[in-house]
C-alpha cells in the first residue's frame, strides 16, 4: 500500500493556516437574526409564570419564546441513545424548560432580535416568577431517602442501577492473604472546544426545506432528531456541518438550542443564529467524569488479585437527551480493565443531581475506569511491597487470552499488555531515572516517575440507538474524468480523518491521492452515517471507504480486463494505471476506464456492466453482541486500544506545584493509517488528560451555583504546562476490521490521571502518599504533603 | 450610538461607522468579513481573536472598535493572500501539522509571527511562553512548537524564495 501507513499531511491544513476555514459563526446570510437564551439562575426552581411583554417591545426584538409554546408545538428532545437497554430511565426534556428548571443555565426563554446586542439586552426585560426549590448537589445525599428529587416522576434520583457478580467475591475476601480498601474521586470536568457551540437555521417555506448549519459532530443523526422534535418530515431537513472548532464528544446532539433555533427559523421565516458564549458553555455545554469509587481488593502475598468489589457512584447531573450519562455505564463496563480478576462484584449507581447534564467527553468513562483500577494496583503494590510494574505483570491478561470475555459482558478483541509495558520500561529506563532522582534529590529537587496503563475501548454500538451504532457508510465515486470523490457518513471536527479516508481510497483504487477529494458533513450529499464519536471514524468510516473503493476497483477491473483482454484476477492498479501484473506494458489508465464507464455505456467493453463508477458501502463490524445474556449483559465495544504510559514530574515541596517534565506513551491502536495524524491526536488527548489531572475542575457550591464559568477559573493547559511528548507504538491489528484498524481519537486522555498521582508519590517516597482525588492542584498536593508530614512528626 | 472610525486594516484604509459598544473583533468579522478572527471566550483568555494592532498582538475581544481609529490592524488575511504565497510560519504549520481543527490557528500563527519578529532564535521554553496567551485544545501544542521551531529555522536561513514555494496540504513524505 502506497499511502496507508504514511504520514500524509492534513488535507485541510493549508486552508486552516490561512484562516479560510468556514465555521458556523462565519456564515452570515442576508436577513440574519440572532437568538439569545435566558437561562435559569437557580439550580432548582419552579417556573410559576413568565412575563415577556416588556422584552417584546424592546428595540430590535422580533420574537420572544417561552416553554409553553415549545411544549405546544414540539416533541421532547429524543435521547441520544435509548436508556432502557442499559437499565436507565426515560426523561422528557424540551428545547425550553416547561415549568421547572433543574440546573443553573437550563434554557428558560429565548429572544430573537435583529442584532446580538439587542437580543441580549432584551433578556434583562423578561420577568420570570420563580419559586426556588431545594436542590441536591451531592450524589450520595441524592441517594438518601427524603432527598429532593431532580425528576419527581422517578420517585428517587437513581438513573442507572446495575449490579453484577462474577465468581464468588465474598469467598475470595474470606480467603485473602491481604486486602486494601479506599475511595477514589475523579473530578467534574468539561472539554471546552475553543470554538463554542453554535448553529444557524434557515427555512424555505416553498420547497419546503429547513437548512441547518451546526457545529455538530453528527449531522445525519441530528437531522433525525430535529425532524422528530419539530414534527416535520426528515427529508425536508438538510443538516450541514461546516468546519468544527473542536468537538471532543461535546458536540454530539441534541442540545436545547439546536431545535430552538430550527423552530424559530421556521416560525419567523428568517435565518436565526445562536452562538454560545463561553460562560454558557461551562454552565450548559456538558460535564463529565465526576465519579466516586469505593473499592476493596483481595490478593495473595505476591500481589495476585483474587477479588475485587467496586461501588461506582457517578454524579451525572440533571438527566437530559444528551448521551453523557452513558459514560458512567462505560466506566463500569470497562472494569477491571487489564487484569484477570476471577471474583468481581461491581455495583453502579448513576445519580441525578441539580447540575449541568453530563455530555460525552473524550475518554467517555474509560478514563475513570483506568484511573480507579490503576490506583487499586498501586495500592496493592504499596500493601504487598511488590514493585508497581511487577504487580501489573503478575495480573495482566496475557496475549493468548483473546477474545476475552469480561465481567461486564465486554469481550476484549486483542492486545499485548505486557508487551506495551515492557517496551515502555525499555524506553524510560527506571533504573537510570532512579540514579538521576537520587542525585537531584540531594540538590533539593524532587523528581518522580509515574507509571500507568490506559484502556480505551472504541467504536461503540448500543442497542436501539439512532446514533451509536457499529457501522458507517461511504460512497466512492470515480467521475467521468477519472477524479475521485469520497463522501463519508463520518465527520471530522478537526481530527483529520478526511486525510485517512483519502489514503484508504487512493490505495484501494490504485490512484494518486492528489486525485481524491473527500466530502463530509452534509446530509444532502453524503450517505447515511453516524458521524464522529467513540474514535470510530477510521474504524467504521475507514472500513466503509475501503469496501466502497474496493467495489469500484473491482468494477474498473471488469472493464479494464475487457480493454486489455486479460482476466480481472491478473490485474493490478497503481499510480492511476490498471495493468497486467506480469506485463506492465499491458495497461490502461483509470481515466480511460472512466471514459468507458460513462461515455460508452453501450460500447464493447461495457456489455452487462452497469454504467458509471460508484459504490456505497455500509461497513458493520462483526464482534458486537446485542442479544443480552442471562445477567442482561451485552458486548458493545468491538475494539480495545490501550497504552502504557510514564511521566516524570518535579514537585515543589513548598508549594505543591507539579511540573510535568517528560511524558512517554507506548500506544496500541492496531494498524495506524497515518502516523502524523494519529500522533497529533495523541498529543491532544494526553494534554487534555494532564489538564484534567492537574488543573481542571468544575466547581459547584452547595446551592448548585457554578463557580467556574470562564477560562480564568477553569484553567486548561497552555503551551507552558506540557512538555514535548515521547510517543512509541505497538501494533496489534484488530482481527475484525479489513485494515486492522482500531480507534485512536480518545487515546491518551486517561493515562495521566493515575500516572501523575503515581509520579508525585514517587517524588516524595518518605511521605508514603496515596493520592485519591483529582485534580492535583498545587493546594491539594500541598495539603497532602502537610498532612503526611504532620502524621510523621 | 454610532461613530466614524478610520482605520487601516491589512494595508487598506477603511472608513467605518460603528456602534460604540462594538468590539474590535466584531467590527473585523461583521463589518469587514475578516472571519479568520475567531471568538472563543470574549474574556481575553483564549487568544482565538488575536490580531496585530500597531505592531503588537492584542486580543481583539478586549479592544473597542472606536479605540482603533487611526491605527493599523493586521489579521491573518493580511499575512498572505493566496495559497501559493504563504508566510514561512504558515508553511511550517502545514509541514509540521501544527493545526487540527483550525479554530485557534490564525491567532496562534500571528502570535508566532510576532514572537519570531522580536526573537528570531527562540528556545523551546521561549516559544512556549511566547504562545501562552493562545489556547489550543487539539494539538497539545506539540506540533505547534515544532512548527514555530521550523519557521524560525526557515526565516533565519532566509531562503529568498521561501515565500513562493508551494507547500501543498496532503503532501506525501518524499
Amino acid at each position: 500500500m502506497k499511502y496507508v501507513g504514511q504520514s500524509v499531511g492534513g488535507l485541510r491544513d493549508s486552508q486552516l493556516v490561512a484562516g479560510k476555514g468556514t465555521f458556523v459563526d462565519d456564515i452570515m446570510p442576508p436577513g440574519l437574526t440572532h437568538l439569545a437564551v435566558l437561562r435559569s439562575p437557580y439550580a432548582h426552581a419552579r417556573i410559576r409564570s413568565i412575563d415577556t411583554s416588556r422584552a417584546e417591545k424592546a428595540p430590535g426584538v422580533l420574537y420572544v419564546i417561552t416553554g409553553q409554546e415549545i411544549k405546544d408545538n414540539t416533541n421532547p428532545i429524543p435521547e441520544n441513545y435509548d436508556p432502557i437497554p442499559m437499565g436507565a430511565k426515560r426523561v422528557y426534556w424540551y428545547a425550553l424548560c416547561i415549568d421547572r428548571a433543574r440546573y443553573v443555565g437550563e434554557a428558560v426563554a429565548g429572544v430573537v432580535a435583529e442584532d446580538r446586542h439587542s437580543a441580549y439586552e432584551a433578556l434583562k426585560l423578561i420577568e420570570v416568577d420563580y419559586e426556588q426549590l431545594q436542590p441536591v448537589t451531592d450524589p450520595e445525599e441524592a441517594l438518601k431517602p427524603g432527598s429532593p428529587l431532580v425528576e419527581p416522576a422517578w420517585g428517587d434520583n437513581v438513573f442507572i442501577s446495575r449490579d453484577f457478580i462474577v465468581g464468588n467475591p465474598d469467598q475470595a475476601f474470606a480467603e485473602a492473604e491481604g486486602t486494601v480498601k479506599g475511595v477514589v474521586q475523579s473530578n467534574r470536568i468539561t472539554g471546552t472546544p475553543i470554538e463554542p457551540r453554535g448553529c444557524l437555521a434557515s427555512f424555505d417555506p416553498y420547497e419546503p426545506m429547513l437548512t441547518f448549519w451546526g457545529s455538530t459532530q453528527d449531522p445525519h443523526p441530528l437531522r433525525v432528531f430535529l425532524a422528530e422534535i419539530l414534527r416535520v418530515p426528515e427529508n425536508t431537513v438538510h443538516v450541514i456541518q461546516p468546519n468544527v472548532g473542536g468537538g471532543f464528544g461535546l458536540k454530539q446532539p441534541t442540545f436545547q438550542e439546536e431545535p430552538l433555533v430550527a423552530y424559530l427559523a421556521i416560525k419567523l421565516g428568517r435565518p436565526v443564529k445562536w452562538i454560545e458564549e463561553r460562560y454558557e458553555n461551562f454552565q450548559t455545554g456538558g460535564h463529565a467524569r465526576d465519579t466516586r469509587f469505593y473499592y476493596e481488593a483481595a490478593f495473595k502475598k505476591d500481589g495476585t488479585v483474587t477479588g475485587l468489589k467496586l461501588r461506582v457512584i457517578a454524579d451525572i447531573g440533571a438527566p437530559s437527551g444528551l448521551c453523557g450519562w452513558g459514560m458512567s455505564f462505560v466506566t463500569w463496563y470497562t472494569l477491571p480493565t487489564f487484569y484477570k480478576v476471577p471474583n468481581v462484584e461491581m455495583r453502579l449507581r448513576s445519580v441525578a443531581t441539580n447540575k449541568c447534564p453530563w455530555n460525552s467527553y473524550r475518554g467517555y468513562g474509560k478514563d475513570a475506569a483506568s484511573f480507579v483500577m490503576e490506583r487499586v494496583m498501586d495500592h496493592i503494590s504499596k500493601a504487598t511491597g511488590v514493585e508497581r510494574t511487577a504487580i501489573r505483570f503478575n495480573n495482566f491478561l496475557q496475549p493468548d487470552a483473546f477474545p476475552c470475555p469480561r465481567p461486564s459482558g465486554a469481550i476484549l478483541d486483542s492486545g499485548n499488555y505486557p508487551g506495551a509495558l515492557r517496551k515502555l520500561l525499555d524506553h524510560v529506563k527506571p533504573d537510570e531515572f532512579a540514579r538521576e532522582q537520587e542525585s537531584e534529590r540531594k540538590k533539593g529537587r524532587y523528581l518522580g516517575l509515574g507509571i500507568s496503563m490506559e484502556m480505551t475501548p472504541e467504536g461503540a454500538s448500543m442497542p436501539g440507538s439512532v446514533i451509536v451504532g457499529g457501522y458507517d457508510g461511504t460512497t466512492v465515486r470515480v467521475t467521468p474524468s477519472g477524479d475521485v470523490m469520497v463522501l463519508t457518513g463520518v465527520t471530522s471536527p478537526g481530527s483529520g480523518n478526511e486525510t485517512a479516508m483519502a489514503q484508504i481510497a487512493a490505495d484501494a483504487l490504485g490512484c494518486e491521492i492528489s486525485r481524491v477529494r473527500v466530502i463530509q458533513g452534509d446530509t444532502d450529499k453524503c450517505p447515511w452515517g453516524l458521524g464522529n464519536y467513540s474514535s470510530r471514524s477510521v474504524i467504521m468510516g475507514g472500513s466503509a471507504t475501503h469496501q466502497a473503493a474496493t467495489a469500484v476497483r473491482e468494477k474498473m477491473f471488469d472493464i479494464a480486463s475487457r480493454m486489455l483482454r486479460a482476466f480481472p484476477e491478473e490485474l493490478v492498479a497503481e499510480g492511476g494505471r490498471i495493468f497486467v501484473a506480469k506485463d506492465g506494458e499491458r495497461a490502461v489508465t483509470i481515466d480511460a476506464v472512466a471514459r468507458q464507464a460513462y461515455r460508452h455505456p453501450h460500447g464493447e467493453h461495457m456489455e452487462e456492466i452497469e454504467p458509471a463508477l460508484e459504490a456505497t458501502r455500509h461497513f458493520r463490524i462483526s464482534n458486537v453482541y446485542h442479544q443480552p445474556e442471562k445477567q442482561g449483559r451485552f458486548s458493545s465495544y468491538p475494539t480495545w486500544p490501550y497504552a502504557a504510559v510514564a511521566c516524570v514530574v518535579e514537585v515543589d515541596r513548598q508549594t505543591g506545584f507539579v511540573k510535568v517534565l517528560r511524558y512517554c506513551i507506548v500506544h496500541d491502536s492496531g494498524k495506524i493509517i497515518n502516523p502524523l495524524l494519529a500522533d497529533a491526536n495523541l498529543h491532544g488527548g494526553i494534554t487534555q488528560g494532564i489538564g484534567s489531572a492537574l488543573y481542571e475542575q468544575i466547581v459547584y457550591d452547595e446551592f448548585g451555583q457554578i463557580r467556574t464559568s470562564t477560562f480564568m477559573d477553569y484553567s486548561i493547559p497552555t503551551a507552558v504546562e506540557v512538555p514535548k511528548f515521547e510517543l512509541l507504538h505497538q501494533e496489534t491489528p484488530s482481527p475484525f476490521t479489513p485494515l486492522g484498524t482500531k480507534g485512536v481519537g480518545e487515546s491518551g486522555v486517561g493515562g495521566p490521571l493515575n500516572a501523575l498521582c503515581s509520579a508525585i508519590e514517587n517524588a516524595l517516597p518518605d511521605l508514603q502518599l496515596h493520592l485519591t482525588k483529582l485534580p492535583l492542584k498545587p493546594n491539594a498536593v500541598w495539603a497532602a504533603i502537610q498532612q503526611a508530614e504532620g502524621a510523621r512528626s | 450610538m454610532k461613530r466614524a472610525v478610520g482605520v487601516t486594516v491589512n494595508g487598506r484604509a477603511q472608513d467605518l461607522s460603528v456602534d460604540t459598544r462594538t468590539l474590535l473583533v466584531h467590527m473585523l468579522r461583521e463589518d469587514l468579513r475578516l472571519t479568520s478572527v475567531h471568538i472563543g471566550c470574549t474574556t481575553g483568555n483564549c487568544g482565538a481573536c488575536t490580531v496585530v494592532l500597531d505592531g503588537k498582538t492584542v486580543k481583539s475581544c478586549c479592544v473597542l472598535a472606536v479605540d482603533v481609529a487611526g491605527s493599523e490592524v493586521t489579521t491573518i488575511e493580511g499575512l498572505s493572500t493566496n495559497p501559493d504565497e504563504l508566510h514561512p510560519v504558515q508553511e511550517a504549520f502545514i509541514e509540521k501539522h501544527g493545526t487540527q481543527c483550525g479554530f485557534c490557528t490564525p491567532g496562534m500563527v500571528l502570535a508566532a509571527v510576532s514572537l519570531l519578529k522580536s526573537n528570531p532564535d527562540p528556545s523551546e521554553d521561549e516559544i512556549r511562553h511566547g504562545i501562552s496567551g493562545n489556547l489550543c485544545r487539539c494539538t497539545g501544542y506539540h506540533n505547534i512548537v515544532l512548527s514555530i521551531e521550523e519557521a524560525a529555522r526557515r526565516m533565519r536561513d532566509d531562503k529568498p524564495n521561501a515565500g513562493s514555494r508551494r507547500v501543498a496540504s496532503g503532501s506525501v513524505p518524499g
